[in-house]
């Protein structure tokens, strides 16, 4: 069975968050929620100053802590690795927000779907045709664009990428872009001390 | 709604592709746009079959739905009923018909077209429509409102045009292997097709190894990514450049056989500055091999001079070479350190590094030609640019190229087109003694030297300008002085909002707005300009509408389609039909359908010609363009969505082969001798303010007069933008608020630490920031990725209130700093001063106006506050 | 894991510690009634106040419930968070508290109003009252103690995960039972049975437990990783919790009673404003250690100098 996860270019990244932008018009994210995030880290003392980006999203982790403290069972990992959340069984008892290190899941707070986009209280045709996929007070999270996954496609964010900076495939296939890159780079998980085991590695 | 329990995501519903162009910066990004079986647009990708883009949208692109669906979108024609106006005042605007508000446009316009055509002051900005942009040409007249000009490159097209015969330029990606940005963000953030540009430029980064270097204040995203950022004292990149040089002449790390064969180096300059010419007008070089001077095409030629000085019917001359290498001399990297602040060591590294890279003598076969390879290109752009000495700033490193041999050569600098309209068509023209004709005026011919002036900017005094829009102030402020004989008191405004770009206090550019009589604006959403209009004459956005462009593309050329994704949403029209209609009524209709023919290259296919009589819609002018380039249908555009293929390498590297470049541009030697002629004949009352010392055949170390501001004025203050915010507007936009407002970058005014500990300041402290021309507010933040000197702002607290929920002001404008005066304005080129001096002072508070409504900084103690954060 | 010193930023893009935001003051007040009405019941139990029984009973099942559901996003399916006990500390508190709330309640009916006797005292009614009797003591002891667990189980924030976490919930909860008991029922003044020492007695124990419970938690936290000393700088140091810490948590929730319990003659009042100052106090940690629970930065890439 196919593990899918996906490795960052931190090289590439140019922190552009065009891969953000692109997520929410996939997903149709409502105001100020993120699937993904590219943060930015200023190192140095001037004129020896830098900085990089650093993608974030969800890291479908193995031993994946929100599935574990879900009470409800809403969270569970696809056959593919890919974990999901079925919003018809989640409570919003928020326990995965917490106990996800990477603060990657959001409520869905009902106020959302009322302010819209614009913050007008109207929602626009977008919204409208987007919003019956979300239940307000459900927890929400990337799921690796599964539909698209399933159709055979890249997620969003990845074909969004204007650097190809995130790599999508197939990690026990060695064979595969990402499972390629890891080697050949030496893949970072993030918070190996954790022990989530993420299936997203950064390579530098 | 059985489609969406089927697929929740949104390019996987049931619906169509269509493959159009994207308009949310002037560029042409191919797209693919997802229509439900709903009509509605819910997923807008970049298109992969069009290599102008490489199938890639920039976060800016990728948010053109919310620009679609903005509920504040103008719906149908609108007429102001409050007849007090104001920044910030309601229009309480009166929905009419569109023959009511088309008839009322036309008939203020007529009227004054009859009274005097130079009355009508013009804003138009639609770069992807030239038909659109150059209507006023149908009336004869040649004021400009638009800021595109002095905001963008106002002297960066002329000096392309001179040395290149092009719009834009741009290093290689696909061959170069050390790429230098000064001032811009070109391959990462920034400029021509931002998205395929940082993708080739990633590629090339991982792929092959190409190092990259950034010269800038701050640390942007350029010089985040690159290998090594070189922070400079604004304003002095031309010395940095010149200290490059330096080195390389010194160390004679230079091109030389392409510096005698493909340039005018070699041509012999006497010592009024003009070429050494006989009679019939032939340039004279020197033989070294002969020791005589010989005419340039002598065919008996050996090897010619490139330094010396020589003497020629009994005049001491000197190769155009030397003439740079006599400047050079004082151009030391230690002298020229002291003006950067970049360490003399640094300097000299950079000059070897870059002259090693460019592999002088390297040759490389592409599609049958032997071409030299010279993997290393100087690139620059804006910010480096936008000072008062801009033709010379932009002329330096141009030099810094031509020593390497770079210029046009796989790897190195590249002219890259506005459009070619037709496959076939040289951008190339050859001109006198062997060199290519010098084309400045990229974006059209400028109006004739005429006093009284004929232009309300004084564009009549700027043979190689482009419009320099804030000199309107001037004329506004003292039209005596300036000899305008008309005072312009009708604005017709199109996809513009100079009240938002301006340069100079804004207080002064509402008090022009109040005089005019009679404004009419073509729009989308409500901008700072909008709410000065009489009249909002509402336009189809681009995912409602058709187009036919390509807008400077490095890399490829061909065509972009825009078609209709949907149908129009309100009651609006296309800016061709708006144009045609008014044009129409004005009786004008002809003759805007012939600079529509001009403009758009249709006499190069007559049988494309506009006909008089007739008015023509975006749908037809789209397709005409089409045929023009390669014959094909719109039916073909329609499904194929563009034209694009890599650009002919024909094309792309030396297409002047034969012919000598402008090395030394004798242009300004002669033409401010011409003017001052000219001025002094018609006893222009302002002549003797005419800075003709801007005019100069080589670059020079002169300062511009930013650094000498009253010493109080102590730091820098510099502007910049990023990927979303690039070009024109988007922050009204909620997806680019949600990742801009993010970005410590963005919000707040920003210091060096230490800096700011020796201003006194900390982080979140208020400040007023006053320059010698204006003054702004706002909250200082603090960061090592800036220039101790420097004062940075981000284009993202720029707004001032307008009746747009989503548009959050900040402290004021940038551009309230920048002067609008001759002094700072480059008088070959029009381009001002885009740096300021300024100083701070602490605040208590935020002055009272601006603690009313929604501002950015609310927005970012919103998203910062604990246990807020987020959308719980 | 992080050498550097990252900033808290907010739901901004930088990489940085981040609060957590989705465990709200809601969430914190029904955690803080459901320890204490457990609490408040185990005492009630052990020093025979059938009121103190009944109070902390219906804390529990009602003050408790009422804030979860507020916080819960979708409360219609409450029922939910029972499926999953073999992992989720929630699913187990949820089952416990049901089981607690209906032994408490049976207890009290069967022992506590003497509805055994009434149904003719016979062995199987004994025997199910005092069984009912032992679960709800040892049903209220777990309720005490899971929401320790719930919040020490997540790994994310490492102010959070420690074990002391759970003991400081035991603690706090008995120590406000007590008092709370106390100020509501003069019976409970009696003398322990079995080997309790008397409630005053008990107060002050449970006081100095609960004292050095919180400084060894905070101290394991200062020598900790880098985001739990955050954490604590946070909580004592930065912005507006250091007064809220020290003022409220305490010296007002802690010290004073201790004060209070010791040089005052006891009596109702006293205990009455014992209870409400460690109420206070208690409330008062329980939403700081919300308020101040960061995730560590993701995964950092400044080069080591």
């Amino acid at each position: 069975m196919a593990r899918m996860g996906m490795v960052f270019d931190i090289r590439r990244c140019i922190g552009c968050n065009a891969c953000v932008v692109g997520c929410k018009q996939e997903n149709s994210l409502p105001d100020g929620v993120f699937f993904t995030r590219t943060l930015s880290e200023d190192y140095g003392v001037y004129p020896n100053a830098g900085r990089v980006y650093i993608p974030t999203l969800c890291n479908h982790c193995e031993d994946a802590p929100c599935e574990k403290v879900c009470p409800s069972g809403a969270t569970y990992t696809r056959e593919d690795g890919i974990v999901m959340v079925d919003d018809n069984k989640c409570i919003g008892c928020n326990s995965c927000a917490v106990a996800c290190p990477y603060d990657q899941r959001t409520a869905l707070g009902k106020d959302l779907f009322e302010k819209g986009l614009f913050g007008e209280g109207e929602l626009t045709a977008f919204e409208e045709q987007g919003y019956t996929r979300f239940t307000p007070g459900t927890v929400t999270k990337c799921d690796f664009c599964s539909e698209r996954v399933d159709a055979g496609l890249d997620p969003a964010c990845v074909v969004t990428c204007p650097t190809d900076a995130r790599i999508f495939g197939d990690l026990d296939d060695p064979e595969s872009k990402p499972a390629k890159l890891i080697k050949e780079r030496g893949g970072r998980p993030p918070m190996p001390e954790k022990n989530t085991k993420p299936k997203v590695y950064y390579v530098t | 709604m059985a489609t969406e329990a089927r697929h929740v995501q949104n390019s996987l519903k049931d619906g169509k592709w269509i493959r159009s162009t994207c308009k949310m910066c002037l560029h042409s990004c191919g797209s693919l746009i997802h229509v439900t079986d709903d009509g509605v647009i819910n997923k807008i990708e970049g298109d992969p079959t069009n290599p102008s883009n490489n199938g890639k949208l920039c976060p800016k692109g990728n948010s053109a739905i919310m620009r679609h669906y903005d509920p504040k979108r103008f719906k149908q024609p609108l007429r102001r009923t409050n007849p007090e106006k104001g920044p910030n005042v309601d229009p309480m605007w009166e929905p009419i018909s569109w023959d009511e508000a088309l008839d009322l446009v036309a008939s203020e316009l007529k009227k004054t077209i009859e009274d005097d055509p130079r009355k009508i002051l013009p804003s138009l900005e639609d770069f992807q429509k030239m038909n659109v942009w150059n209507w006023p040409l149908a009336f004869g007249n040649q004021n400009s409102f638009q800021s595109g000009g002095t905001m963008c490159g106002g002297a960066y097209h002329p000096v392309n045009g001179y040395i290149h015969s092009s719009f834009a330029v741009a290093n290689d990606a696909k061959h170069c292997n050390y790429w230098v940005n000064d001032g811009t963000g070109d391959g990462f953030s920034s400029h021509l097709h931002a998205a395929a540009q940082a993708n080739w430029v990633a590629d090339a980064r991982i792929k092959r190894g190409m190092r990259c270097v950034t010269i800038e204040p701050r640390l942007s995203i350029s010089a985040a990514k690159s290998e090594e950022w070189i922070p400079i004292r604004p304003a002095t990149d031309r010395h940095f450049a010149l200290g490059l040089c330096h080195v390389m002449a010194n160390e004679k790390r230079c091109d030389y056989e392409f510096l005698r064969k493909d340039t005018n180096a070699p041509y012999l300059v006497g010592p009024d500055g003009t070429f050494m010419r006989n009679e019939e007008g032939t340039i004279y070089v020197w033989d070294s091999e002969s020791a005589s001077a010989k005419l340039w095409n002598d065919p008996s030629l050996g090897e010619l001079a490139l330094e010396g000085t020589y003497s020629l019917d009994g005049k001491e001359c000197k190769p155009a070479f030397q003439k740079f290498l006599d400047i050079l001399e004082e151009c030391t990297p230690e002298k020229m350190s002291e003006v950067t602040t970049v360490p003399a060591e640094t300097i000299i590294r950079i000059a070897r590094e870059f002259s090693e890279a460019a592999q002088i003598g390297a040759t490389i076969e592409i599609d049958g030609r032997t071409l030299p390879l010279r993997p290393a290109g100087y690139n620059y752009y804006r910010g480096a640019q936008g000072h008062k000495h801009g033709f010379q700033t932009n002329h330096a490193f141009k030099m810094v190229n031509f020593l390497v041999g770079n210029i046009d050569a796989p790897g190195g600098l590249c002219g890259v087109t506005l459009d070619d309209q037709w496959i076939d068509k040289s951008h190339i023209i050859p001109g006198e003694n062997g060199m290519i004709e010098p084309q400045p005026h990229q974006l059209g011919p400028l109006p004739p030297f005429a006093y009284p002036p004929t232009t309300a900017h004084l564009l009549n005094y700027f043979p190689v300008g482009l419009h320099p829009p804030h000199l309107n102030m001037l004329t506004f402020e003292n039209p005596e002085k300036y000899g305008l004989d008309f005072k312009p008191d009708v604005m017709f405004v199109l996809h513009s909002n100079p009240l938002w770009a301006m340069q100079g206090p804004r207080e002064k550019w509402f008090e022009f707005m109040k005089s005019m009589r009679f404004i009419a604006v073509s729009d989308i959403i409500p901008t700072e300009t909008t709410v000065w209009a009489d009249v909002i004459l509402p336009s189809h956005d681009a995912l409602e509408s058709w187009n036919m462009t390509m807008i400077e593309p490095p890399h490829t050329e061909g065509m972009c389609l825009r078609q209709p994704a949907v149908e129009p949403l309100y009651d609006t029209k296309s800016e061709e039909d708006i144009m045609t209609e008014l044009s129409e009524r004005m009786g004008i209709l002809d003759a805007y359908n012939e600079v529509i023919n001009i403009v758009s290259g249709f006499h190069q296919k007559p049988e494309l010609l506009l006909q008089p009589g007739r008015k023509y819609s975006d749908k037809e002018i789209a397709e005409r363009k089409g045929l023009l380039w390669n014959d094909k249908p719109l039916d073909w555009y329609i499904e194929h969505g563009h034209s694009v293929t890599p650009r002919r390498t024909d094309k792309w590297y030396r297409p002047w082969e034969g012919l000598r470049l402008h090395f030394y541009i004798e242009d300004m030697v002669t033409l401010p001798r011409e003017l001052r002629q000219k001025m002094e004949d018609a006893q222009v009352p302002f002549r003797d303010e005419w800075d003709f010392d801007d005019y100069q055949p080589l670059p020079t170390t002169v300062l511009d007069p930013v650094h000498s501001e009253p010493p109080e004025y102590d730091l820098y203050g510099i502007f910049f933008k990023d990927i979303q915010i690039n070009f024109g507007e988007s922050l009204s936009n909620p997806w680019i608020k949600d990742i801009v407002f993010r970005d410590p970058v963005h919000i707040a005014l920003i210091l060096n630490p230490k800096t700011a500990e020796k201003q006194g300041l900390k982080s979140g402290d208020i400040v007023r920031a006053e320059s010698p021309h204006g003054m702004i507010f706002g909250r200082i933040g603090v960061s090592e990725g800036m220039h101790p000197d420097t004062l940075g702002v981000s284009n993202s607290l720029s707004r001032i209130k307008v009746r747009h929920e989503g548009v959050r002001h900040a402290g004021g404008h940038f551009n309230d700093l920048l002067p609008y005066d001759l002094h700072n304005t480059d008088a070959v080129t029009g381009q001002p001063e885009t740096v300021c001096k300024v100083k701070l002072t602490k605040l208590d508070d935020w002055p009272e106006a601006l603690k009313q409504g929604k501002s950015v900084y609310d927005l970012v103690d919103e998203l910062k506050r604990p246990g807020k954060a987020g959308s719980h | 894991m992080a050498t550097r010193d990252f900033p808290i930023v907010g739901d901004s893009l930088v990489l940085g510690y981040r609060f957590q935001r989705h465990w709200d003051n809601s969430m914190a007040t029904a955690f803080f009634f459901g320890e204490l009405g457990a609490g408040l019941f185990l005492i009630g139990a052990l020093y025979g106040s059938l009121i103190s029984m009944i109070f902390g009973v219906s804390i529990t099942a009602i003050l408790k419930t009422y804030f979860h559901m507020a916080h819960m996003g979708v409360p219609g399916r409450a029922w939910r968070a029972m499926i999953r006990p073999d992992r989720s500390w929630i699913s187990r508190g949820f089952i416990s508290i049901v089981v607690f709330t209906g032994a408490a309640l049976l207890n009290i009916l069967l022992n506590g109003f003497g509805l055994a006797e009434t149904l003719g005292g016979g062995a199987v009614v004994s025997a199910i009252a005092w069984l009912m009797k032992v679960l709800s003591i040892m049903a209220a002891l777990f309720v005490m103690t899971y929401h320790g667990f719930a919040i020490a189980d997540s790994s994310s924030i490492s102010f959070w995960n420690t074990g002391l976490m759970p003991v400081s919930s035991v603690a706090y909860s008995a120590l406000s039972g007590v008092v709370l008991a106390l100020s509501l029922d003069p019976a409970a003044t009696a003398a322990g049975t079995f080997l309790l020492p008397s409630a005053h007695g008990a107060a002050l124990i449970l006081l100095v437990v609960t004292t050095i419970v919180l400084l060894a938690m905070i101290n394991a936290a200062n020598r900790g990783s880098p985001g739990a000393r955050k954490s604590v700088r946070l909580l004592l140091k930065d912005g507006p919790y250091a007064a809220w810490f020290f003022g409220i948590v305490m010296a007002v929730g802690l010290l004073l009673p201790f004060v209070l319990l010791v040089l005052s003659e006891p009596n109702r009042l006293v205990y009455l404003v014992t209870a409400a100052a460690i109420l206070a106090g208690y409330f008062s940690f329980r939403v700081l250690v919300f308020k101040i629970g960061l995730y560590d930065p993701i995964i950092s890439f400044a080069p080591e100098t």
